[in-house]
């Protein structure tokens, strides 16, 4: 049983939650921009939230599958069609040999999520993880998958309330909560006070390393090196342009820039959605809070 | 060397949050010339012990950060760290081992112009000629400080006053993997072929990084590196890379 790629996307590639283990030896844990939707887009047809799903950005590719399986699309509405007929975000869906799967344009978000009944050949798999290291899906790449039992995949009030938790937490226009980082301090009290009163937007430019802010220059108030130290998913690290870059799943495992904080978990894959149309404000909280939040959508998935 | 005493090493380590999912251990003596030994004992003393939801751990320059996975991570993070702290000082005053003597890893490299593509600019930069640039780049034994930037890259330092390069303004497109490199007081050599603004001086016919292998990357955190001048003729009898004929 396989995927076939017909055309490629602009930045395809398989991912599930990380490769956690091997940041002391510079390897980043790459893993989902979105890890919400990665977990939802599973749970639709049953599978471990895990599983390895295919992440897709606009435009997307073609995809041509080779026997009856069922999968799920979720994450950004791209859109997607089955031979040109229209299908549903967020249901299982039935294909068949010789089905192909595309994407017409995007409508809302910035990543969507591809899930498969089976498990993807462990050729695939690097350190304990499916997710691509530096490599994207190419035209004509096949993707074996070892067969599940077809068992019929029920939709049921479950799903359709978990569904309807991890879009209204995801499409909304709140503030991105952060903890402030070491260097916060650091900042002057004007960059302080326009970093939480000014809207920002996320340009252009940014890719799955990071997403650089159109907003208010800020500044230190004395230049300062720092030396560099770990950086995760979500750090908001100061350029020396006065702009702040955010950290994203393919993020390098250090960084030298001044760290103003982290954008906290349970809001990370509501920003990676964001399009460039969106503005949007930064806001202060707590490790606390940060944590309760994280593990309430957590245990969505858990019963 | 010794280590410090129980209540030194108490007040040696500052600890922070970074964010909701990392803990930071931070020495504030301030970082002299060579990783500190008391960073690397905590670290292998973490490493050791099984903790549930410990994702990674990263030393780095002064700093040691722990990432956790926080629906596995049932405690609150500062007290854990506090904790942690007080359980590594408490093994260090039972059992006081002396540092574990670091390793010392030598590294071919060969400073032919055609791999060291800088080095023009570099010795017009350093004022000095291409087989004193070699002796101040050898002479010294490097301390690994970290690894990022890419998998397997090793920041190592100090690199001499006078051969001190600053990185090329734009960064070059793809730069061979083996190229040795400096940048400011670092030395490092490209695991892989990247794009990347570091002076190039030569290249080792040494693999740095393979994903194939159970070690993966040639060095570690807090490593200590000499390089070797050779010769091309001995670069392609090393040789490893398929780029290079």
């Amino acid at each position: 049983m396989s995927i076939k790629i017909i055309k490629k996307g602009l930045s395809d590639r398989i991912v599930d939650m990380g490769r956690y283990g091997y940041q002391d030896l510079g390897i980043q844990p790459s893993g989902p921009m979105d890890f919400l939707s990665a977990q939802l887009t599973n749970l639709i047809i049953d599978n471990n939230p895990g599983h390895p799903v295919i992440e897709l950005h606009f435009p997307a590719g073609i995809f041509e599958f080779d026997a009856t399986m069922y999968i799920c699309v979720s994450g950004a509405n791209f859109v997607p069609v089955i031979n040109d007929k229209s299908i549903a975000n967020n249901r299982p869906i039935k294909v068949g040999p010789k089905d192909q799967l595309r994407f017409l344009q995007p409508i809302k978000g910035r990543t969507a999520y591809l899930a498969f009944k089976g498990t993807v050949a462990a050729e695939n798999k690097w350190l304990n993880s499916y997710s691509s290291f530096q490599t994207t899906l190419q035209n004509e790449k096949i993707i074996d998958i070892v067969p599940a039992p077809m068992n019929p995949i029920e939709f049921n009030d479950k799903k359709a309330d978990l569904i309807q938790r991890v879009q209204s937490s995801l499409f909304n226009e709140h503030t991105i909560r952060f903890i402030p980082g070491p260097a916060w301090n650091d900042l002057d009290a004007n960059s302080i006070q326009e970093l939480l009163e000014q809207p920002f937007s996320i340009d252009p430019k940014s890719n799955r390393m990071g997403f650089l802010l159109n907003g208010p220059k800020l500044q230190l108030s004395t230049p300062k090196q720092y030396l560099s130290a770990a950086v995760t998913k979500g750090t908001l690290q100061l350029l020396p342009n006065g702009h702040i870059i955010v950290l994203m799943a393919d993020h390098q495992t250090i960084g030298g820039y001044a760290n103003l904080g982290q954008i906290i978990l349970v809001d990370l894959p509501r920003f990676a959605q964001f399009n460039h149309q969106c503005h949007f404000k930064l806001s202060l909280t707590n490790v606390q809070t940060a944590h309760q939040l994280y593990r309430s959508t957590q245990s969505w998935f858990n019963h | 060397m010794v280590s410090l005493g129980m209540q030194n090493l108490r007040t040696k380590f500052h600890i922070h949050l970074l964010g909701d999912h990392a803990i930071v251990f931070k020495i504030n003596t301030g970082l002299q010339e060579g990783i500190d030994h008391d960073l690397l004992a905590l670290s292998k003393f973490i490493a050791t012990r099984e903790i549930v939801g410990m994702k990674d751990l990263i030393p780095a320059y002064e700093t040691l950060t722990l990432i956790y996975d926080i629906v596995s991570f049932d405690s609150n993070p500062y007290l854990f760290a506090h904790k942690l702290l007080d359980a590594f000082i408490e093994s260090t005053s039972i059992q006081s081992t002396p540092n574990a003597p670091s390793k010392l890893i030598e590294v071919p490299v060969c400073y032919d112009p055609i791999f060291g593509i800088d080095l023009q600019s570099a010795l017009e930069n350093s004022k000095c000629n291409l087989e004193t640039l070699i002796q101040l780049h050898t002479e010294k034994i490097y301390t690994v400080y970290c690894l990022g930037f890419m998998p397997g890259f090793a920041y190592m330092g100090d690199v001499h006053k006078a051969i001190q390069l600053p990185r090329h303004a734009a960064p070059r497109n793809k730069v061979p993997a083996g190229s040795v490199g400096i940048a400011g007081k670092q030395t490092g050599i490209y695991p892989m072929n990247a794009p990347g603004g570091w002076q190039l001086i030569g290249r080792t016919p040494y693999k740095i990084f393979d994903a194939n292998s159970a070690t993966l990357t040639l060095f570690k955190t807090g490593d200590q590196v000499k390089f070797v001048p050779i010769s091309i003729e001995k670069f392609h009898q090393l040789n490893a890379y398929n780029d290079v004929h």
